[in-house]
């Protein structure tokens, strides 16, 4: 019988109790001190969607409001954005602008990565003939100029909010099918889907049951950047005459429609706009780099496609 | 490796046939035609029909297609309906221009962006890597023309200086020709360099981990020469995949930079054609930009062959 | 202000030369070494005139296209046989017509007239044609090619039956009925007198190569997307002029662009359509530029808006007038980045047509209540005709025409809203726009602009008459077409004023169609461009082609 018991340092936990799984709080400390920039990104998101949101509580003035006697007035105590050439505040229309921004950027994303996760997951899974022939069409796709799809969509269905969303939903799905279909392909290899088709289980069921949550890391990471690349892509389709059209403020429209009439003149008409876009892009890009990193290390620089 | 380009070939014409098809079929879809559009303000009920029977658009839709699928082939892209001038002339002159600018811009954000992925994968996580990354993704979050518009402005208030507004062949002056591209390309390669400067980054991170790379460190080796000789070579590859993304985003998106510099490119060519549903331009080019994308892919792949012994298809 | 507005008028009428300003006179080309008074400028020979055109030219052939990126180039290189007279002393609006190819004209009967040509008026000195003589068979040729069922502008000359040659220099045109204004009609900027051989040798007039005419310049190079090039013709018939060597006509889509170029000395006229610069950049201009030469005018360009007659609730005419009396055109112009409150606004006949618009306060008082926003009054016109809640339907319109006219768009529906008016604003993409909702193809109401032409006729023919494409909104008045038919057939220009202003009454008072305010536009030009001063359409040459720099 040994009396060599080794003593446990002071510190040590005692076995009998479990050891703590760190709350969601802590995970998003750890996130934090990790991942500051991906932090930074999530607080500008954060921002906005609560600006979509609560807008009419944090907007002072309703979008559309004229204000009698205040046209063109710079950034003051009253018009803390200024005004524009019609007379309405431009801080009011920026945070009703994050509706917008959100609905586009989140619609488009989530009809692109509904297209693209059915097509890319089924594709990777089936492999084969369908495989093949899927490809193509998304090569096919894919080669197309950004302009002639989104032009042609416009000019068919008319401008407006759905329409730009189903333009750039569309589009986006192509490039976001393939980084899919690669994962897919990846998990699709591993013994416990053939051991889940061995028991019986049905392709839908196996498609949906063991997949999907793989690819969802994926997924949630092109869904991150792709949302920049929607608001982007909206103020660029703004420019060319394409872009949401009034009553909704466009942070898009604000920028290249009379922002940019007036761009020296009352040059704020522009500026916040703009930089409401360049901080969303911004943290959305953030964000979606610190989840990359995090959730799925493979994944890295996959998403290089944006549209412009 | 012939066998594996031989192979993609094959494959990537049905994708060309396929997009052919789409490009014929989309314009057809706007309403609004370009016999309309041209009669304007006028339109005569019988008017409309002597002038779609003149342009031959009063014939079934796959008689038009397989008209136009022939004359491809044999290289006549047929003629617009408005200037009626050959497609193929007017892309002769066009092309050049964008693929000039997105050449242009790419070497810009490649100069751009891999120093800075360098960096930032070098000092993983510090300082230095935040600052860098953060000024690359701030380059792709503000929209390009909201940059090229200021640029084109300002300096037209503070000196009395703008761009150049006529456009200048190669063959005329060859630094003017050169020097009207210089800022367009710098601001679209700012926003291609975010993406390059992450995927240099990610692939250089990946590739010191390795353990040959440490070995390297082990024996001593200099910082810069580790990085240089083992990890950037390898890091190349997917870089070189991107490029080939970049290639068909920046061919798609010059539009908004060639209307602000008046560069007489594609993008512009095809926007005005859209507009004006001018149906043998918006085929033609989109038919060229298809196969340029295509043909880049190809091209892609097979420097990703040459380079990573590994992937076989 | 313009320098030289009222101070050298006479001088400069004898300059154009060749000038034939009424019927029957016959003025000959004054050779300039005579006519140079003692206080005048002697115009100087040389120099390039560079101007900025927004929009690109998609093919040269004026028989085949409305648009006036066509006609502004074709204003250089052609010429047609009567021209609105320009100068620097000309009041941007006014439409006097003199002779350009023609020396003279007599009217016999009601329904032709006789047109004198010039003699020894050569073509230029470029293939196919090679600098023959123009004869009248050049004339012949061009209007029967004009009256072909494909050419979009043919409405201009519908009342055209016959053009027959009578002697080399003589042409004699016969129309189906009386038509007051035909001779104005030939002034259009769509009238080009066109080569026979070029059509024959080329098919059309579409290819840059096929522009010959007998203009002061020549087209010497195209580069599409890029520049038109024009080069003097050294034959032109007026001797002496044109006086500059060349003109440079950049193409620049984009607005920002073209006004940094003008400000960094790129251009000698103002960088928008007609000259102008905007009244929100004039500042900034003219601190680059203090000796900036300026002259406001107002344009002929405004919005329309037009309720579907046949359909309720526009049936009712207090509906309609509650849409007028609900807007406020003074917003639309303190909101514009041209006008910045300067203005006026519209009645049937465009107020930029100075010689033929009524001023809103000649109009009858229900008439002149549509101008004056009263937003109470509005809705209590609603609720007598039973919609005490307001209405509600659907707008069609385009973000096409840019973001100034959306803005406008903005504004009247706010003011609707605030009557209980409300518009649901339907945006249809420009191409598809241009080929259905002008034509009438829209539910409830339509809405876009007007500016097509610088003739009052237009106005009133082709939006109030029964069976013309443009009437959009569906007017069927018998005695408002009667009206419009009779100021057609009324040769005294007097009486025929007094029909026009009738018909601008009785339009104002029906409420059948409603028109936004015109901005008044400064035109803008360096100080060493003399003799020049803008003016509305399309001439361009025209009104450059007695102008000299002095440089």
């Amino acid at each position: 019988m040994a009396n060599h018991v080794q003593t446990l340092p002071a510190s040590a936990t005692p076995l009998s109790r479990p050891a703590r799984r760190p709350g969601w709080l802590g995970v998003l400390w750890t996130f934090c001190r990790r991942k500051p920039l991906g932090a930074l990104g999530g607080v500008l998101v954060l921002v906005m969607i609560l600006m979509a949101i609560f807008a009419n509580l944090i907007a002072p003035y309703s979008y559309d409001e004229t204000i009698r006697g205040a046209r063109m007035k710079a950034p003051g105590a009253q018009f803390w954005m200024g005004t524009d050439n019609l007379g309405r505040d431009i801080f009011s229309r920026v945070v009703y602008g994050a509706r917008v921004s959100v609905s586009v950027g989140f619609g488009a994303v989530l009809l692109a990565n509904f297209l693209a996760a059915t097509i890319g997951i089924t594709s990777g899974y089936f492999g084969g003939k369908y495989d093949i022939c899927v490809q193509r069409v998304v090569d096919a796709w894919q080669s197309f100029p950004f302009l002639i799809v989104i032009l042609s969509i416009m000019a068919v269905l008319g401008p407006g909010l759905l329409n730009v969303i189903l333009a750039l939903g569309t589009l986006g799905a192509a490039a976001a099918s393939r980084v899919i279909r690669g994962a897919t392909i990846s998990v699709a290899q591993n013994q416990y889907i053939e051991a889940a088709r061995a028991v019986g289980a049905g392709h839908f069921r196996i498609m949906v049951r063991y997949i999907f949550p793989n690819v969802a890391a994926t997924i949630i990471i092109l869904a991150t950047i792709g949302l920049g690349g929607a608001i982007l892509a909206e103020s660029a389709l703004s420019f060319l005459g394409f872009g949401v059209p009034p009553p909704y403020p466009a942070w898009g429209a604000m920028l290249s429609g009379s922002g940019r009439s007036y761009m020296y003149t009352a040059p704020w008409m522009a500026i916040w706009p703009g930089a409401a876009i360049s901080l969303a892009v911004f943290g959305f890009n953030m964000l979606g780099d610190a989840l990359r990193d995090i959730l799925d290390p493979r994944l890295r620089g996959a998403g290089g496609g944006r549209l412009r | 490796m012939k066998k594996y380009v031989f192979r993609r070939l094959l494959v990537a014409i049905p994708s060309l046939l396929i997009a052919s098809f789409i490009v014929f079929l989309l314009p057809r879809l706007l309403p609004g035609d370009v016999v309309q559009l041209m009669l304007e303000e006028k339109a005569y009920g019988k008017d409309l029909e002597e002038l779609r029977a003149k342009m031959g658009l009063n014939r079934p839709f796959y008689v038009q297609y397989w008209e136009w699928l022939g004359k491809v082939v044999r290289g006549d892209l047929g003629e617009s309906l408005w200037t009626r001038r050959p497609v193929i002339e007017e892309l002769a002159r066009r092309l050049p221009v964008s693929l000039e600018l997105g050449f242009l811009a790419l070497i810009f954000a490649i100069i751009i962006a891999l120093p800075i992925g360098v960096l930032a994968a070098i000092r993983q996580d510090s300082i230095p890597d935040y600052v860098a990354r953060s000024l690359a993704i701030l380059g792709l979050s503000v929209p390009g023309f909201w940059i090229a518009t200021l640029v084109v402005l300002l300096p037209a208030i503070w000196w009395g200086w703008s761009p150049p507004i006529q456009f200048t062949e190669f063959t005329k002056d060859r630094w003017a020709h050169i020097a009207q591209f210089i800022l367009p390309a710098f601001i679209l390669g700012v926003a291609s360099a975010a993406a390059i400067m992450r995927l240099t980054r990610a692939m250089l991170l990946e590739v010191l981990r390795q353990d040959y790379v440490r070995t390297a460190w082990a024996k001593g080796l200099r910082e810069g020469v580790v990085v240089a000789k083992h990890s950037l070579k390898n890091a190349v590859i997917p870089v070189v995949t991107v490029l080939g993304i970049q290639i068909a985003q920046i061919l798609g998106g010059t539009v908004i930079f060639e209307q602000i510099f008046g560069l007489p490119g594609m993008g512009r060519f095809l926007f005005d054609a859209i507009n004006q549903r001018d149906y043998p331009v918006i085929q033609g080019v989109n038919l060229v930009i298809v196969s340029v994308v295509v043909t880049m892919n190809l091209v892609v792949d097979a420097m990703y062959a040459l380079l990573d012994p590994r992937i076989r298809y | 202000m313009a320098e030289h507005e009222n101070s050298v008028s006479r001088r400069d009428l004898l300059k154009l030369g060749g000038a034939a300003l009424a019927v029957g006179a016959t003025a000959q080309a004054l050779d300039l070494g005579r006519a140079a008074p003692a206080e005048a400028q002697t115009p100087k020979r040389g120099g390039t005139f560079r101007l900025r055109s927004h929009v690109q030219p998609p093919h040269f052939d004026p028989h085949a296209i409305l648009a006036f990126s066509t006609m502004i180039p074709l204003s250089f290189a052609y010429s047609r046989l009567v021209k609105v007279k320009a100068g620097s002393g000309v009041v941007p609006g006014t439409q006097q017509v003199e002779g350009d190819l023609a020396e003279s004209w007599s009217q016999p009967t009601e329904t032709t007239y006789i047109f004198k040509l010039k003699k020894g008026v050569r073509w230029h000195p470029k293939p196919p044609v090679n600098g023959r003589e123009l004869t009248a068979d050049d004339v012949k040729f061009t209007y029967e090619r004009y009256l072909a069922t494909t050419n979009p502008n043919r409405g201009t000359l519908e009342a055209l039956d016959k053009i027959e040659v009578v002697d080399k220099h003589t042409v004699k045109f016969t129309t189906k009925e009386p038509f007051a204004w035909f001779v104005d009609a030939l002034a259009s900027t769509s009238t080009w007198i066109v080569a026979k051989e070029c059509v024959e040798k080329f098919g059309d007039l579409k290819k840059p190569e096929s522009v010959v005419g007998t203009g002061p310049w020549m087209l010497e190079r195209y580069d599409p997307g890029t520049r038109l090039s024009f080069v003097r013709n050294p034959n032109y018939f007026v001797s002496g002029l044109p006086y500059v060597d060349n003109v440079e006509i950049t193409i620049d889509t984009d607005p920002a662009s073209g006004f940094a170029a003008f400000l960094a000395g790129k251009y000698d006229f103002g960088p928008e359509y007609g000259m102008v610069v905007r009244r929100s950049d004039l500042d900034v201009a003219k601190q680059r530029k203090p000796k900036l030469q300026t002259k406001d005018y107002i344009v002929v360009f405004g919005g329309i808006t037009w309720p579907k007659l046949d359909q309720d609730p526009f049936k009712d005419i207090r509906v309609r007038r509650a849409m007028g009396i609900a807007s406020n055109w003074r917003e639309v112009l303190e909101t514009n980045a041209w006008s910045l409150g300067h203005g006026v606004p519209n009645t049937a006949v465009p107020a930029a047509l100075k010689d033929w618009a009524l001023p809103i306060d000649q109009l009858s008082a229900d008439g002149r209540r549509l101008y004056e926003q009263d937003t109470a009054g509005a809705k209590r016109l609603l609720a007598e005709a039973g919609f005490p809640n307001g209405i509600k339907f659907p707008l069609e319109t385009t973000p096409g025409y840019g973001p100034d006219y959306v803005d406008a768009v903005q504004i009247g529906l706010k003011n609707w809203k605030a009557a209980g008016i409300d518009a649901d604003l339907k945006m249809k993409e420009y191409g598809a726009f241009i080929s259905s909702t002008i034509f009438g193809k829209f539910d409830k109401v339509g809405s876009g602009l007007f500016g097509a032409w610088t003739d009052p006729d237009s106005y009133l023919y082709r939006y109030y008459l029964p069976g013309q494409p443009l009437n959009a909104a569906g007017v069927n008045d018998p005695k408002l077409a009667d009206m419009i038919r009779l100021q057609r057939r009324t040769f005294d220009v007097a009486k025929r004023k007094d029909i026009i202003y009738d018909i601008q009454r009785y339009v104002a008072q029906q409420a059948y169609i409603l028109f936004g305010p015109s901005v008044s536009a400064m035109a803008a030009w360096e100080p060493y461009v003399k003799n020049f001063g803008p003016n509305i359409g399309h001439d361009y040459g025209g009104r450059m082609m007695a102008a000299w720099l002095d440089k």
